[in-house]
């Protein structure tokens, strides 16, 4: 195994052509990444079936109430406001089982893919984000690895700061994963998502304002 | 109103098919997916077209059949229902059509009132959009694209907040409890600073506005 800089920090000043390549000790092996793939497909079944279970029969419960409640005389508005209140209820759960889901593997990524879901969260950051993704799929655990790597280094940029380059490309064998305008100081974050499956990570640039380069093999 | 009905998961399809019939609509079609959908119109007439987003033909087979629904019928009202309200969603949507079109959670037309209300301002050819996601998109503006938003007053905000749901003037003026000369004033302000030429009508303005402005939160790379 070649050695690393086993996780340190990057420098911040490193020239471009000797950049650190963040590896964890231990780089992982084969196994290791059948059991990440492993993991990322019981986390793609785990967030399918918070849809087609739970949701799915608590979202037919509600036009079964709205039956009922038509079916309950005009003279009893009481029992009519306390459907209407279940109704709420069951749209409130129904929120809380789509934020679990989307903590666990956003349902758009799983549908759409990486570009759409990496637009949708670039919606949510403070600075202005350019998203340049392709629109191949990938794999639940490429692609998983991939958004959650960013979006973990999106989700803790400042107000104020430069704008932000998304740019993921396949080269070969590899997903090529490019963040331009972040703190490099974020890549230990990036390389937790990816080392698993493999990837490896490189920084350069200035401290508020560098560059983040994930490589994660795809199959 | 003459309603057909495409859905794969038979417990909410069965239960918005009482819930229709109970709101007095004729449902004259109800399938489990969107092909059989496509079919049985070219046979029975419909005043809108209700679609689960999500079923066959996989993967977001409600998109494709509204396609092809809108090209063969373009008169008919079509309304999206789904698990989730995502922008992503709105804007295959709005790229559909931008008249007598609607998207709305499946949890949220759960009586007989609003199933009915949504389903008459569709027949009317608005535009109908969950409050939810209209007010997502209203309140988290891109960074890139702020200086639209920072033009606007927050008055001005929530008007357009509103026309993004797809009320009509007095509808606004309701909610906001103002006049709805004032909300015509407020409506021209958000015209001329998006940009909005004094051509076509005011509907097809409005519709122009709202785009403009989901547009402005995701803008193409």
């Amino acid at each position: 195994m070649p050695a690393s800089t086993e996780g340190d920090p990057p420098a911040a000043d490193v020239p471009a052509d000797t950049t650190p390549c963040l590896r964890t000790p231990g780089t992982a092996g084969a196994g290791d990444c059948r059991a990440e793939h492993e993991q990322w497909q019981r986390r793609l079944r785990l967030q399918r079936r918070l849809h087609d279970g739970a949701s799915l029969r608590i979202s037919a419960l509600v036009p079964q109430l709205g039956v009922v409640r038509n079916r309950v005389p005009e003279a009893r508005p009481d029992l009519d406001a306390s459907i209407e209140e279940l109704q709420d209820q069951l749209h409130t759960v129904l929120q809380e089982l789509r934020e679990i889901a989307r903590v666990i593997y956003p349902p758009l990524l799983d549908l759409a893919g990486l570009a759409p879901a990496l637009k949708e969260f670039a919606d949510r950051v403070p600075v202005p984000v350019r998203v340049e993704v392709a629109e191949e799929r990938l794999g639940a655990a490429v692609e998983g690895a991939a958004y959650f790597a960013v979006t973990g280094c999106l989700g803790d940029l400042r107000p104020g700061g430069p704008p932000v380059d998304v740019v993921a490309r396949r080269a070969g064998a590899e997903l090529v994963v490019t963040l331009t305008g972040v703190p490099p100081r974020l890549a230990v974050g990036v390389l937790d998502q990816v080392h698993g499956l493999g990837g490896q990570v490189r920084t350069s640039g200035d401290p508020e304002d560098g560059t983040i380069e994930a490589r994660i093999p795809c199959a | 109103m003459r309603v057909a009905l495409a859905e794969d998961g038979a417990l909410f399809r069965e239960g918005l098919l009482m819930l229709l019939r109970a709101a007095g609509h004729e449902v004259v079609g109800c399938t489990a997916d969107g092909d059989a959908l496509v079919e049985l119109l070219t046979r029975q007439p419909a005043d809108v077209a209700i679609l689960d987003i999500r079923m066959p033909p996989e993967p977001d087979g409600g998109l494709v059949t509204a396609e092809r629904l809108r090209a063969a019928h373009p008169g008919m009202g079509l309304l999206f229902l789904s698990h989730y309200a995502e922008s992503h969603y709105l804007m295959r949507i709005l790229e559909i059509g931008t008249e007598a079109i609607g998207y709305r959670l499946k949890e949220k037309v759960g009586s007989v009132d609003v199933l009915t209300d949504t389903l008459d301002r569709i027949a009317d050819g608005e535009i109908v959009i969950e409050p939810v996601l209209a007010k997502r998109l209203v309140e988290r503006p891109r960074g890139d694209r702020k200086e639209i938003v920072d033009s606007l007053t927050p008055r001005e905000l929530d008007v357009l907040k509103l026309m993004a749901e797809g009320r009509s003037n007095n509808g606004i003026a309701g909610q906001l409890f103002v006049t709805p000369k004032a909300v015509e004033k407020h409506i021209a302000n958000i015209f001329s600073k998006l940009g909005l030429q004094e051509e076509g009508s005011e509907h097809h303005r409005r519709v122009l506005a709202v785009l403009t402005y989901l547009r402005s939160q995701r803008a193409e790379s």
